[in-house]
């Protein structure tokens, strides 16, 4: 076997930052090796300078046996390595042929005009070779992201890439996506390619990857065949210390019916599929999960729920009290706090700091404001505190929402949610792009407050996160409630089926 | 039931929407009808070899400024200044005529001096980041200044002394044609136009560079990573847009042979309409060329509306309420998503 790429030793600094300190990491030519570590590692910063995005302060690269430096992308591009950014680089209208062969395009009649046929033929005939299964003359903006990220590994081939890097490439991708994204490694390694990619994910980097190198605090850990590790030694390099992989739900009295939730309906919008007559409660000290693949009507339940939306039939009740029509602001002072799915839309105002979005929703309640103006000074202090008890780093109130990382960010959100001191909490998908440590923290949060006696509504696409915290699950798809289950007795086999929507068996209601 | 519910909404506002439109345009028909009856036009005066010339003759700035703003835009600069373009391409054509004694030598001066606007304007817009909006203002204004102050300064009025100007080239043949034998009986910047509308398009659509300004005005940073240079780029079609914008100017007031800069000068807004006329036609040249023709047909018809009854002066707005009309019902243009956009290579 040969070394496809080798680095040695790379250092970068930043003004202020090292961002990698002394790295060292080995390719084998045709294999799949995953960068794991926690957001901020200095993965993404590693493969920018492979790529000549960035020059590194020390260290030797090493292509294919021969040193080289890469001034710009350009160069590594010539050098046959691509790299897949997280965002992805393709302009909307354009087909999928024309983002191809963008800036490569081929010619005809003496350079006066691209071959769009040739271009078309072209990148069929990759995708053909490779198995992409990606359609050269649809537009962009009519595909899917699992098809807009084929069209990116499409384009790093077309330019004769060798080795082909991709920064956190399942993050935006379903689950069935990501197994067809697998099955597209298996291919290009097959065919000689090799495969770097960056991942803060252990499942993924187990089932994926050959070789395995984790990086810490911009420190190369260590590097390790995948079949030769166990998720536990690979957290444990991670995070520096021991994780709890497995969630413990110690048993909790279930209090009495806080939130009852009967026969709700909302149409739908722009083909998303809408919410069909769903009921269902939810009681004080409990854990309700909400399991099902994303776009199942998930976040229109939700929506009527923290009275974002309200519903064309059917009641919700609340306390006792019908709280069907009433407005957000009503259901926040009546203790219903809500963690969003999307922390950059709808959680935080990133380019406020963190005393402003610690404020967010606060605004009217008496401790901040006295009629009319706002006590920056008690602002502060709640910011502070928020930031303190929940381990937010940078520790800065002052500091902007955007410039924390993601699970920072999370974990701030959760913390001036909780702040408010709930009766009910709705949390969508908590721990989506949040490293492990913030995620573990998180779930010990969602735990304390059942034991604390608040009802916990949680929304995640993570069948790990919902079955392990959950006291009771429904499955929700096409809009409805398949079932509800018992998360300790059904099966992975049995949640499958549910998700995809086929009707049990047995039509027992718990 | 739900499908049901939400199709039945659909439809009904879809519905609303039709039946805005309809409303919209019947009375414009209905506005322009009562215009007709006051006046003694026929049907026939308007389908005519004299009214398709005239048109033709008015097409040339609006059409040229158009195909300019395309490039510009498509590219990621919004060039809200063709305006001043013309102003200044239509007196620097005439100065250079009465200068030389050329008509052609005329043309080139007033290429060049819309090209000098337009690579000023590119260095303020994308070396220096200004507004592209207020840079592009800023370039109206300052031709609209400067054009009849060097008139006066040069020639003692803020109009210039009548010149030569451009003759006809009748084709024979096709210019016996019966109505659209007027295509081909025409000035030297009118044939150029056709050229330039079938060229613009088969550049944009089917060369790489028309790739690469498509690219650049949609997403910068996809055309960086791909290895092309996107200022280059957007000079070029800036630079571009100057040239077009300059053979639209010069070409106007050389079919004239006179500059005459009181008011709002001999352009009188025609920049403007050239925005309007590209956006209508979606950023392809050969749309913006239709919209061109509507517009450059409702100003002919004005002129010659303006025989009736109503005062002149309201006459006069009737291609602007056109324009509105027509924008309001049409409606769905869809801009490049970077657009007004600065960019800074090496963004990461």
């Amino acid at each position: 076997m040969t070394t496809a790429v080798q680095l040695d030793g790379i250092t970068k600094r930043f003004p202020g930052v090292l961002a990698n300190d002394d790295v060292d990491l080995t390719v084998e030519q045709g294999t799949v090796h995953a960068l794991l570590g926690e957001n901020g590692a200095g993965k993404t910063t590693l493969m920018n300078i492979l790529y000549g995005l960035y020059e590194p302060t020390d260290g030797r690269i090493v292509v294919d046996g021969d040193e080289r430096s890469f001034e710009s992308p350009r160069a590594a591009i010539d050098a046959g390595i691509g790299m897949i950014h997280q965002h992805f680089m393709l302009v909307d209208p354009m087909t999928v042929a024309e983002n191809v062969t963008l800036g490569a395009e081929p010619r005809k009649w003496g350079g006066l005009a691209v071959d769009a046929d040739a271009a078309v033929r072209d990148v069929a005939a990759l995708s053909e070779q490779y198995g992409l299964d990606v359609d050269p003359t649809a537009p962009i903006e009519t595909l899917s992201v699992g098809v807009q990220q084929r069209t990116e590994i499409l384009k790093a081939l077309y330019r004769g890439a060798e080795v082909l890097i991709l920064d956190e490439p399942t993050a935006v991708l379903t689950p069935q996506e990501v197994e067809e994204l697998l099955s597209i490694f298996e291919q290009l390694t097959d065919q000689g390619k090799t495969i770097i990619f960056i991942t803060h994910k252990l499942g993924e980097a187990m089932a994926a990857a050959d070789d395995i190198t984790v990086l810490r605090d911009g420190q190369t850990i260590g590097s390790i065949a995948a079949a030769d590790t166990s998720r536990e030694a690979l957290a444990e390099m991670m995070v520096g210390r021991e994780v709890l992989l497995e969630i413990e739900r110690p048993p909790v009295e279930r209090g009495s019916t806080l939130l009852t939730v009967e026969r709700v309906s909302t149409p739908s919008q722009r083909g998303v599929p809408a919410v069909s007559d769903v009921s269902f409660s939810a009681h004080a000290g409990e854990i309700f999960g909400i399991a099902g693949v994303d776009g199942n009507g998930q976040r229109e339940l939700i929506e009527l729920l923290t009275g974002l939306s309200t519903p064309a039939s059917g009641s919700i009740v609340f306390d006792g009290e019908v709280i069907t029509h009433t407005s957000r602001r009503d259901r926040i002072e009546r203790g219903i706090a809500y963690v969003p799915e999307d922390r950059h839309a709808q959680g935080l105002v990133m380019p406020f700091d963190l005393v402003e979005n610690g404020l967010l929703g606060n605004q009217r309640t008496s401790s901040f404001t006295d009629t009319g103006r706002i006590d920056w000074d008690a602002c502060h202090e709640h910011a502070s505190s928020i930031i303190e008890e929940y381990d937010v780093r940078p520790p800065n109130p002052s500091a902007s929402a955007e410039s924390l990382s993601g699970g920072n960010q999370q974990k701030f959100i959760v913390g001036r949610e909780l702040a408010r001191d709930p009766a009910l909490l709705i949390a969508t998908h908590p721990t989506r792009g949040v490293d492990i440590g913030s995620t573990e923290f998180i779930h010990e949060q969602l735990l304390a407050l059942r034991e604390a006696g608040v009802a916990v509504i949680l929304v995640s696409s993570k069948l790990d996160e919902v079955r392990g915290l959950s006291d009771r699950m429904a499955v929700m798809h096409d809009g409805t409630f398949v079932d509800t289950v018992d998360p300790d007795a059904v099966t992975e086999e049995e949640l499958g089926l549910l998700m995809a929507g086929e009707q049990p068996a047995r039509g027992e209601q718990q | 039931m739900t499908t049901e519910v939400r199709s039945m909404a659909e439809i009904a506002q879809r519905l609303k929407r039709r039946w805005l439109e309809l409303v919209l345009v019947s009375a414009l028909l209905l506005a322009l009808g009562v215009l007709f009856s006051t006046t003694g036009l026929t049907l026939g005066d308007v389908i005519s070899k004299r009214f398709l010339g005239a048109t033709l003759r008015l097409s040339v700035p609006i059409a040229f400024a158009a195909l300019g703003g395309i490039f510009a835009e498509k590219s990621g600069v919004i060039n809200i200044g063709l305006e001043g373009h013309l102003i200044i391409a239509a007196f620097a054509a005439i100065a250079g005529v009465i200068m030389t004694g050329s008509v052609w030598a005329g043309f080139l001066a007033g290429i060049l001096a819309s090209t000098l606007f337009a690579v000023l304007f590119a260095i303020v817009c994308i070396e220096f980041q200004a507004d592209q909006v207020i840079a592009g203002l800023a370039i109206w204004l300052v031709a609209l200044g400067l054009g009849p102050f060097l008139s006066t300064v040069l020639y003692g009025s803020v109009n210039t002394p009548q010149t030569g100007s451009f003759q006809t080239i009748t084709i024979p043949g096709l210019a016996s044609l019966p109505v659209i034998g007027a295509l081909f009986d025409v000035t030297p910047p009118v044939y150029l136009l056709y050229v330039a509308v079938i060229g613009c398009w088969y550049v944009l659509n089917h060369t790489a560079f028309g790739r690469w300004v498509n690219a650049s005005g949609e997403n910068p940073q996809a055309l960086d990573t791909a290895g092309i240079d996107v200022i280059r780029v957007r000079y070029v079609s800036v630079i571009l847009s100057g040239v077009l914008a300059g053979i639209g100017g010069a070409g106007y007031a050389l079919s004239i042979g006179q500059f005459t800069g009181s008011g709002e000068t001999m352009i009188g807004g025609r920049g403007f309409i050239a925005v309007v006329a590209y956006l209508l036609g979606n950023y392809n040249p050969i749309g913006a060329f239709l919209s061109t023709a509507l517009f450059a047909g409702l100003q002919t018809l004005q002129i010659q509306l303006q025989t009736g009854v109503l005062p002149a002066s309201l006459v006069q707005t009737v291609p602007y309420i056109t324009v509105i009309v027509v924008l309001a019902a049409v409606g769905h243009t869809r801009t490049p998503a970077a657009a007004g956009e600065h960019y800074e290579s090496g963004d990461e």
